[in-house]
């Protein structure tokens, strides 16, 4: 687990981490429109330095940050070699008889890297300084509004929390049965192929069984203690907006603007 | 030869802000072919101590020496794997690692992984199998289908199937019932005595340290508070006094009838050896 960080909240205390969840999330969903908008090098230019002021702000390091795209490493390689096969355009690089490599090829695979970095970054930047229950809060009332188009807010809250709220756990599961494995003998990098699907079973079907274990004793406890999916409740933690919150929303709003505008000249 | 920790450290997640660390500057030498409990609170690094011994972890700082082999944070240890045959691990609820269609084929699955035949790692698990109780009746049933005990016998089978020299155990009784308990403890105790094997137990159960140990190892944040024969701990008051332990029964009764004037010097495990003593005392 030490090395996987995307999605993985950091207790820090900083200005960043005390912004109201709903805020966070408008503003990671309008940056994420910026990304997405054909505004060039400088558009880019100016998301990034927003991007790492906001890291910055938060007190997360980049290291950290940049750690969180190593599972991403493997897609970007995938995308490069794609494009290297697909795109024909722009001047060519390198030729080898009838195949050749075209400069676009090149441009474009970095156009999505890039954008795949800053939308990582932000992600993380949010995840990182929101505890999992607070961002399924954000989300619980972010939804809301959709009550009336027969929208499960509640329900779709419940079902993401209890997922975040997992997720170590089985992490943990994982890590314990895989040492359990490997003191009789797994070998979960080295062997035959037969013996890697051997290792890989050995692997998952104890990790099933305790997850629908664990499905189960944890519908069994909801139920004990009343829950019901529709039923009106009152919040421990009531979501307040305040200045910080604006100045968030103003300014992710303004990058936005910014970018259309960029993207139209 | 001893198992020997030099200047063990172990910090999880170094460099992070959950940096933790687990062990401190270790230095214990565990006896070969004892009985040796490792006791501590949690969080005092029992478990982390443990998996040093199959190299499941490998120690930030000094080196850990089993069985000819080195393990240490720069060198890949050599021979892993032979190591990891040698000396069986069996964690906390190890019945959740069984996974096999039948009991027979998870129990083989370990001596099958180290380079056993078919025929040899079968022999060898309806061995590990009559060891530990379980039927052959049971050999073609799911491990899935069993009790919580039965599956934890099974799970332990897993590790004897193996054939290792040095057995570690992390809380091997942890929500068994006393009988089952109890009949585990015989296990080990008779892994011990009658295979000679060392065994190393992670136990709370100060009975059971009491009764089946030799020696026990206390560890206190990370560090080796004391190591001593089960009978120097127990013997001398102070120890569980100053840990926060509440003495097994029989220490707990010698300790009042000391209180009122009977002291009974003999070193007694039993309820029957110390009422026999007891009736010593009186007839004199």
């Amino acid at each position: 687990m030490g090395s996987f960080t995307l999605g993985k909240y950091l207790p820090l205390n900083s200005c960043i981490h005390k912004l109201d969840p709903r805020a966070k999330i408008i503003a990671m969903l309008i940056v994420l429109i910026a990304i997405f908008l054909p505004a060039g090098w400088l558009g880019y230019g100016l998301i990034a330095l927003c991007v790492v002021s906001l890291i910055f702000l938060a007190k997360l390091s980049l290291k950290f940050v940049l750690k969180a795209m190593k599972p991403m490493m493997f897609m970007m390689v995938f995308l490069l070699v794609v494009n290297i096969f697909v795109i024909k355009t722009g001047f060519v690089i390198v030729s080898l008889g009838s195949f050749a490599i075209y400069s676009d090829a090149f441009i474009q695979t970095l156009y999505i890297v890039v954008r795949l970095v800053l939308m990582i970054m932000i992600t993380t930047a949010l995840t990182a300084t929101t505890k999992p229950l607070d961002l399924t809060l954000g989300i619980e009332d972010l939804l809301k509004p959709f009550a009336r188009f027969k929208v499960p807010s509640h329900e779709i809250a419940m079902l993401i929390s209890i997922a975040l709220r997992f997720i170590p756990d089985l992490i943990e599961e994982t890590q314990r049965i895989m040492k359990a494995q490997t003191s009789r003998g797994v070998d979960l990098k080295e062997g035959k192929l037969k013996e890697k699907i051997m290792a890989i079973l050995s692997l998952i079907v104890p990790l099933f069984v305790s997850a629908f274990q664990r499905a189960e004793d944890l519908a069994n406890a909801m139920e004990a203690r009343g829950y019901a999916p529709g039923a009106a409740r009152t919040r421990y933690k009531v979501l307040k907006m305040e200045r910080n919150d604006y100045i968030l929303l103003a300014a992710s709003g303004a990058l936005v603007i910014a970018l259309i505008i960029l993207s139209i000249l | 030869m001893p198992i020997r920790f030099e200047k063990v450290s172990h910090v999880y997640s170094d460099g992070s802000p959950f940096t933790y660390a687990a062990l401190k500057e270790i230095d214990l030498e565990i006896a070969e072919g004892k009985l040796t409990a490792i006791i501590g609170a949690t969080g005092s690094g029992k478990s982390t101590l443990v998996q040093h011994l199959n190299a499941l972890l490998l120690p930030s700082n000094g080196k850990v020496e089993v069985l000819d082999r080195i393990i240490s944070s720069d060198e890949k240890p050599t021979k892993l794997k032979s190591l990891r045959k040698d000396v069986g691990l069996v964690f906390q609820f190890p019945e959740y690692q069984l996974f096999e269609e039948t009991i027979l084929k998870d129990v083989a699955f370990g001596p099958k992984n180290f380079e056993f035949t078919e025929e040899e790692a079968n022999a060898k698990a309806k061995k590990a199998l009559a060891m530990v109780n379980i039927d052959p009746s049971y050999y073609e049933k799911s491990p899935l289908d069993l009790s919580g005990g039965q599956k934890r016998r099974v799970a332990i089978a897993g590790i004897l199937a193996m054939d290792p020299k040095i057995i570690v155990l992390d809380e091997p009784t942890a929500g068994l019932d006393p009988q089952g308990a109890k009949a585990m403890m015989e296990l080990f105790k008779e892994l011990n005595t009658k295979y000679g094997k060392t065994i190393i137990i992670v136990s709370h159960d100060m009975e059971h340290v009491f009764n089946y140990c030799d020696d026990v190892v206390v560890l206190e944040h990370g560090s080796v508070r004391c190591h001593l024969s089960v009978d120097q701990f127990f013997k001398d008051s102070k120890w569980c006094e100053e840990l926060h332990i509440i003495p097994p029964f029989v220490i707990q009764a010698k300790q009042m009838l000391k209180a009122k004037g009977i002291e009974i010097m003999a070193d007694v495990k039993t309820v029957d050896d110390l009422a026999y003593e007891i009736a010593k005392k009186v007839k004199n």
